[in-house]
């Protein structure tokens, strides 16, 4: 059996052709996928940075030919095609390596934000869904459960996602020095832009429930002010604003300051000198610089909040080293089981050659012997036990060697001693594998 | 037994300080709640400490410095763990276990034994200890106020150079640490206040008059006048946080020297 992965993600694709492609119910594509006899397993991730069919096969020709012709018919539905031929945006990895880049998903190191943590419910979504329609057999089910784990340890025992690195993100955790929580805070957004958008979300997040948006235009204020349940005002409103403010994050165009001393100073005194936060995202500035000045008042720039996210995006690059060892480390522990698959087969037609010789045997010694009912049994389980005793060690040896490259020699070399390709061979792995595991046996 | 004691929960606040530091260095906030467990069972057994002191020598020698410091250290930890939940200031742990630790140690080394301060003490009636007890209580509070309000300057210092404002440099929250400061003012100024009236009633026992103009009496005097002005501005006047910051640690520097460093050098 082989694993094969075939997809595209926002390196190799644009965002018009991995929006022609997502789904948002992966379950009718997977169930239109498992009705062709090249694939064994399935699952199929489905995200707006990437879609990938990670698909267990007996063929990997086959499979790869019916993969393509799934991307190409049944995803991107015969979608008039933008110049460039949709083949020439997949990528496929072949057994070891799409087991590491399945790990490396799961750990979002193939992510566009290194370290991200949705792409890991993302996964567990689609693992469900797969799950539920009866998609995913026991090695599939195998390999997502380890791709967790090793998601988990990557999280555990590396600094991957600690500190943000998105400007909302950056602002966010900035204000979490300034204030200790967000349950009776106000937040103020001047603009509605997507970085307005952006931060709305990351303070909506956050915690923080009281949020005002106030532009020049009031109806662009409301579009955003629906969507995230905040209340829209125009700038003639921003002195009042300011005053309840404990956060103001401002992006607006002007060629004018539009947060002056005078005003904060005021909105300062009314708010009995309660410290207000304030983002200035805007290009060219929205704040007056000697606003930085007053007490209580912390006022950080675009350039401020980019060289945080600077350092913090430089040290997840070097998180990403450790980050990638665990994947390398936990790859090769799934390597082994995946490949110690290879001797169920052998053993099993080993097992049930030996106990064909042996049920054989005792039943035309019992024959020719008068015995009781007890003492018929005392014979079967002494027979038994003689050839436990005597594969036992010959099995384990077969099982440890099918975890390595060369282990294939000893399997063949049992094959020809036991004379097994003499006969037919016993039923092979996948869908019954989980029950030959190698690890349970 | 009172030694050991003493000992056993200076070794407790030295934990949770420990811990406390680690998990605002990691950043690990379950490390901060787990230190609180441990500053209350410094508290615990500091409370079995005075226990025992009243055990061996009838009443806690509260007059002597050391003990009136350890007791201070006591009751600021309990204060503490009062707010901690309830006013949302549990990564405050990181100053106030060291605190704790700090005092319990220095007032360790000159710890006094019990029964030769009870052979000696002098008749000062109920007014002693009331004046102790309410004045150390005091002191502990506005001590808290004030270390909150150096930690709040240089937070603000630090927030507003936009030096090193990434997660790994971290002290508790600027409205955390705001707000301990006010709330530990408005507790310890009332108690400060009662303990110079008990401290009024007290001399007048011992010497018939209630005011003897002892240096004590005098700077603790000027002390009380210095936080009042602290009180008003902050409470009445809707003092900002930094000033508010600033005027907590000089009425802390003040009622330090005038309190317990006249004792010392006395």
């Amino acid at each position: 059996m082989k694993i094969i992965l075939i997809g595209l993600n926002h390196r190799s694709a644009p965002l018009e052709v991995r929006e022609r492609l997502a789904v948002d119910d992966v379950v009718p594509p997977l169930r239109k996928l498992l009705a062709s006899d090249e694939i064994d397993e399935a699952v199929l991730i489905s995200t707006c940075n990437r879609v990938e069919v990670v698909a267990l096969t007996r063929s990997v020709e086959a499979a790869r030919f019916r993969l393509r012709s799934f991307f190409s018919r049944d995803l991107d539905g015969g979608s008039p095609d933008d110049g460039s031929r949709l083949d020439d945006h997949l990528y496929e990895y072949n057994d070891v390596e799409a087991m590491r880049h399945v790990l490396r998903v799961s750990s979002a190191l193939d992510s566009m934000v290194v370290g991200e943590a949705q792409i890991l419910g993302q996964m567990k979504d689609a693992y469900r869904a797969a799950v539920e329609c009866n998609a995913s057999g026991p090695i599939l089910n195998r390999l997502f459960q380890h791709a967790f784990t090793t998601a988990k340890r990557v999280r555990s025992e590396t600094r991957i996602a600690e500190r943000p690195v998105s400007v909302a993100r950056v602002a966010v955790d900035l204000a979490r020095q300034i204030f200790e929580d967000f349950v009776d805070k106000r937040a103020v957004l001047i603009g509605a832009g997507e970085m307005i958008e952006a931060a709305l979300s990351a303070l909506r997040s956050a915690g923080i429930e009281s949020v005002a948006v106030a532009n020049r235009t009031p109806e662009r204020a409301a579009e955003l002010a629906v969507r995230f349940e905040a209340t829209a005002h125009g700038l003639d409103e921003l002195p009042r604003l300011l005053s309840e403010a404990d956060v103001v994050l401002s992006c607006i165009g002007g060629d004018r300051p539009i947060l002056t001393c005078e005003l904060i100073e005021a909105a300062l005194r009314r708010r009995q000198h309660r410290p207000i936060f304030l983002i200035d995202i805007g290009v060219p500035r929205n704040a007056e610089p000697e606003v930085g000045a007053l007490d209580n008042v912390f006022l950080y720039d675009i350039d401020d909040l980019s060289a945080v996210s600077d350092q913090n995006a430089e040290q997840r690059r070097r998180e990403s080293v450790r980050a990638e060892a665990v994947v390398a480390e936990e790859q090769q522990r799934f390597d082994g089981w995946f490949t110690a698959l290879r001797a169920v087969p052998t053993i099993k037609h080993l097992r049930s050659r030996v106990e064909e010789i042996r049920r054989s045997e005792v039943d035309k010694a019992l024959a020719k012997l008068e015995m009781s009912e007890s003492e018929r049994e005392q014979v079967e389980s002494l027979t038994r036990s003689i050839v436990n005793k005597i594969l036992h060690a010959p099995l384990s040896r077969l099982r440890r060697e099918a975890e390595r490259e060369e282990g294939m020699a000893y399997l063949e070399t049992a094959r020809v001693l036991f004379g097994l390709d003499d006969e037919p061979e016993a039923p092979s792995a996948s869908r019954t594998a989980a029950s030959d595991d190698p690890e349970n046996e | 037994m009172v030694s050991q004691l003493h000992q056993l929960t200076a070794a407790i606040y030295l934990i949770a300080a420990i811990v406390a530091s680690v998990g605002l260095a990691l950043p690990a906030p379950r490390l901060a709640r787990f230190s609180l467990l441990l500053l209350g069972a410094g508290a615990v057994a500091h409370g079995f400490c005075f226990g025992a002191m009243h055990v061996d020598g009838a009443t806690p020698a509260l007059t002597e410095l050391p003990v009136a410091v350890s007791f201070m250290a006591w009751i600021g930890a309990i204060f503490y763990l009062v707010l901690a939940q309830r006013a949302r200031l549990v990564s405050l742990v990181v100053l106030v276990a060291p605190m704790a630790f700090v005092s319990v140690f220095v007032a360790g080394l000159r710890l006094p034994d019990p029964s030769a301060i009870e052979a000696a003490s002098t008749p000062g009636g109920s007014w002693e200890h009331a004046h102790v007890l309410l004045a150390s209580s005091g002191l502990a509070l506005l001590g808290i106020s004030g270390v909150a309000g150096m930690f709040y300057l240089i937070e603000h210092r630090r927030l507003k150079s936009k030096r090193r404002i990434g997660p790994r440099f971290r002290l508790p929250s600027l409205e955390a640490l705001d707000r301990l400061n006010s709330i530990a003012l408005a507790i310890g100024f009332p108690l400060l206040t009662l303990g110079v009236v008990t401290g009024m009633f007290w001399v007048e026992k011992t010497h018939g008059r209630v005011w003897d103009g002892s240096p004590h009496e005098v700077w603790s005097a000027i002390a009380w006048l210095v936080y009042a002005v602290v009180v008003t501005l902050r409470f009445a006047h809707g003092q900002g946080a930094r000033q508010a910051a600033v005027s907590a640690v000089c009425g802390f520097v003040f009622l330090f020297f005038a309190v317990i460093g006249l004792e010392f050098f006395a």
